[in-house]
């Protein structure tokens, strides 16, 4: 007999981030319905699946943005604590990129990605905007550090959100759909950015729409549909071959094969 | 009917202190009023309720009074709530600091307000406290927004400030319609006074465009 379950390079570590039947509505609505989880170290894990099936959801409760209503969220072998002032602590530790990017407006970019640093680690202001630097080399944008968000396209606001999210050092990086609100023709450099981080080996969460990224960059791919786990497994089986016909489906809408 | 200009000239001294108590009243609500309007904003969005009704009650009643009512109330009511005498200055003070102070506490609520929620979460999700979203953030974004607001508070309330002259507030206006009594110089007077308050007024006027256009919000 044949194991045909698929394989995960990674499940030999202890997990980063593991969801336990995770729950969360909005009033009478489900949003979540008992999501169980891994993400191990490392990993890059796209999650997809239609709008409105609870991806974002998923994403903010993780850094407890919107605590989830039952079940618990357990990061790096501790559970995810509800006390604000607790929160905060673990929260540091994970990145976030919005779709908006949420760039502080009344900041310059290099501001942008030093003042995590100075406000919550309390480094001193000239080493965290030497760090800055660096992290503004990295995404592409060394000669960009002095513009105001409003002045940098939307592919450049992204990739500063990138940085001013790797600043805080974190040891997971959640994306929520962080090309969705971007021109397509700057789409890609946020992407090759994005791949870069991969490469790393740094462990990325990202909710995303870009089937092709998603099928070259993941490790592992999770379809979400009305707050449920649809199918999980390798983007190969995912994308070329769907245990499930809602998946296929949803593939099929987008054009995908 | 012959007009004779020289009563304003004649009075100069005392339409100057006039004016300059004018600019003092001014300088004093405002300077008391934007704190009181802080504190009132901050009331209104905390999460005691009790706090927020309050606010919420302060500012609803004396913004939606003619200021000139509140002028008369303070003058007739504040003597009763409290044992000590104000002079009619302190009390025509307290009078526009009520009304102006409702109108900041709106004014600061709306700025803080202008700030989207996911600003709020990118600050929280880099690990700040809501203090520090709150400071770092929030604030700092809600002042371009409120500043020109404030300016335009201030150049109405220039010109409200002449309102109290009813409690006889030796202000501009009171000084300039005492001297209208009592020599009949009626539109010599109110002329001086016409002119006097738009010479000290246009300049805040310019001003207050001036701040509005540098604190246009682009984004
Ligand atoms: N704050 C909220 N209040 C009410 N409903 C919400 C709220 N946030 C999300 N929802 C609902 O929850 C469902 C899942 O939303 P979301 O997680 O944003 O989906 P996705 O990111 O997969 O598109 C949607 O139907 C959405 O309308
Ligand atoms: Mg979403």
């Amino acid at each position: 007999m044949t194991d045909t379950s698929p394989i995960r390079r990674a499940a030999t570590q202890r997990p980063l981030l593991e969801y336990k039947h995770v729950r969360k509505s909005f009033g009478a609505f489900t949003a979540l319905d008992d999501i169980s989880l891994t993400i191990y170290p490392g990993e890059v894990v796209c999650f997809i699946g239609p709008s409105g099936s609870g991806k974002s959801t998923l994403l903010r409760g993780t850094n407890g943005l919107d605590p989830f209503d039952g079940g618990e969220v357990i990061f790096d072998g501790l559970v995810l604590p509800r006390k604000p002032s607790d929160v905060r602590k673990v929260r540091r530790r994970m990145g976030m990129v919005f779709q908006n990017f949420e760039l502080f407006p009344h900041k310059t970019a290099l501001q942008n990605v030093a003042i995590g640093p100075i406000t919550v680690l309390n480094t001193d202001k000239a080493e965290a905007e030497q760090q800055a630097m660096i992290l503004l080399a990295k995404v592409g944008l060394s000669d960009k550090a002095d513009n105001y968000p409003v002045n940098l396209s939307g592919g450049q606001q992204q990739r500063v959100a990138i940085a001013r999210a790797l600043a805080m050092q974190p040891e997971v990086l959640l994306f929520d759909e962080p090309t969705s609100a971007l021109d397509p023709e700057t789409i890609g450099e946020v992407l090759s950015v994005m791949k870069a981080l991969a490469d790393e080996g740094r462990t990325m969460v990202i909710v995303t729409h870009e089937m092709s990224f998603a099928r070259r960059v993941a490790d592992w791919v999770i379809v979400f549909e009305r707050g449920k786990v649809l199918e999980e497994g390798p983007p190969e089986q995912i994308f070329e071959a769907p245990t499930v016909e809602r998946t296929k489906e949803f593939l099929g809408h987008l054009g995908w094969a | 009917m012959t007009l004779d200009w020289s009563i304003v000239w004649l009075n100069k001294g005392l339409l100057a202190e006039g004016a300059l108590m004018t600019i003092v009243l001014t300088v004093l609500t405002m300077g008391l009023a934007v704190p009181l309007g802080i504190v009132l904003a901050f009331m209104r969005i905390s999460k005691w309720r009790g706090l927020a009704l309050l606010s919420q009650c302060f500012v609803e009643l004396f913004r939606n009074i003619p200021l000139i009512l509140i002028v008369y109330w303070s003058f007739y009511v504040i003597p009763i709530l409290v044992p000590v005498q104000f002079s009619a200055f302190t009390t025509g003070l307290i009078a526009l600091v009520l009304c102006v102070s409702a109108y900041n506490a709106e004014t600061f609520r709306a700025g803080i307000n202008s700030v989207r929620a996911g600003q709020t979460n990118a600050g929280l999700a880099l690990g700040m406290s809501q203090f520090q979203v709150m400071k770092e953030i929030i604030l700092p974004q809600a002042a371009r927004r409120v500043l020109p607001i404030l300016a335009t508070t201030w150049v109405s309330l220039f010109k409200d400030t002449s309102l109290v002259s009813v409690i006889a507030v030796g202000e501009l206006s009171h000084v300039a319609l005492q001297i209208r009594s009592q020599s009949f110089r009626v539109l010599e007077m109110l002329t001086a006074m016409a002119v006097i308050y738009w010479m000290m007024g246009y300049p805040q006027a310019k001003l207050s465009d001036w701040i509005r256009k540098k604190f246009e919000v682009k984004e």
